[in-house]
């Protein structure tokens, strides 16, 4: 059976992004829970938790980008 | 696009409207990503202006809009400034407090502020521009980011080798207080992760802002494909995602800018 007509890259894409969304719903959750419990620290873990979402989509852009180069 | 079962004979169709589409998203996303197609006059055609490329345009024009709002922000009219000098001020008073002094103390903060006010403005109307209809974003073409983030890292290895020399730097890659045994995997390690954090910083605005692009097209490939009477909704879907990318492309200069400050911080004061 002749698989070439199936779109390999963009599977992987869509695995990848179980990666990041499994990351930052963590990160944010973790975040929320500490907001919660200090609130006089909140400025500095929102910042935090945006540069922690930064990096985990990063890592989640790298699978992307692989599945661009499968483009012809 | 062929369909072969088992041994038959491979059968090749005329080209469907989805073959069109993703052809015309492939060339699109290709002429981005890659060395770019020549650029003319939107609806002229001047023979001599050929050699034009259609990001190195791009980047002229930000440059002319960065130095262009530089220019008349940073204009002394009166003591409180009001206008554009109010916002160019809020933003370069943040940019020195919440990322320079933050991470790299506060004399080399000071010192090294305008190179990130800089790379903020910069990257800032990079990323606009390439929202605007009839214009391509620079950021989306993998050269320009890769010359970004060797901007970063040389900026880094020469701060670093220019405070503590060359044997210095070299040193600083050793983690303090190892055991001696563990250094062939550690220090290439340390050596890597320096590399590595300048091409994640290359990667990740490289993707976000073709990403974007790709995303409205293709889109708009499903208006192609199912007709028109599609278009009210996948037209508002159309919206909220050119909302979305808007806040993407301020987010990441925000993060390029913040990213680069904390590895540089890291490079120069490497914890014990």
């Amino acid at each position: 059976m002749d698989l070439s007509h199936i779109h390999l890259a963009a599977i992987g894409a869509g695995l990848a992004t179980i990666g990041a969304g499994l990351g930052i719903g963590l990160l944010w959750s973790h975040g929320l829970q500490s907001m919660a419990r200090q609130p006089e620290l909140l400025p500095k873990i929102q910042v935090s938790m945006f540069i922690g979402a930064a990096l985990v989509e990063g890592v989640a852009l790298f699978a992307l980008v692989i599945c661009f180069m499968q483009m012809k | 696009m062929g369909i072969a079962f088992g041994a038959g004979p491979v059968i090749e169709s005329a080209p469907t409207r989805q073959d069109l589409v993703l052809e015309f998203i492939n060339e699109h996303v290709t002429n981005h990503a890659s060395d770019g197609h020549t650029w003319n006059l939107p609806f002229l055609h001047i023979p001599f202006l050929d050699w034009l490329r259609y990001d190195w345009v791009m980047l002229c024009v930000a440059v002319v809009v960065s130095v262009v709002v530089a220019t008349i922000g940073a204009r002394r009219h009166r003591p409180v400034p009001t206008g554009l000098s109010n916002v160019i001020e809020a933003l370069v008073v943040f940019i020195r407090d919440d990322i320079a002094i933050a991470n790299l103390g506060a004399k080399e903060g000071r010192r090294l502020t305008p190179f990130f006010c800089s790379l903020f403005v910069f990257i800032l109307s990079v990323n606009l521009l390439g929202l605007i209809p009839m214009c391509s974003s620079a950021t989306g073409n993998i050269n320009v980011t890769c010359a970004l983030a060797l901007l970063f890292l040389v900026l880094a290895v020469g701060l670093a080798i220019s405070r503590r020399g060359v044997l210095g730097f070299l040193k600083s890659f050793v983690p303090h207080g190892a055991p001696v045994i563990l250094l062939p995997i550690l220090v290439p390690i340390e050596v890597i992760s320096l590399l590595a954090r300048a091409f994640a910083l290359m990667v990740r605005l490289f993707a976000n802002m073709l990403a974007g692009h790709i995303i409205i097209f293709a889109m708009l490939g499903l208006v192609v494909i199912f007709g028109y009477l599609t278009f009210p909704v996948v037209g508002i879907v159309v919206a909220l995602l050119f909302a979305f990318e808007l806040f993407v492309a301020i987010f990441q200069t925000y993060i390029f800018t913040l990213l680069s400050a904390i590895f540089i911080g890291l490079l120069l004061n490497p914890e014990h």
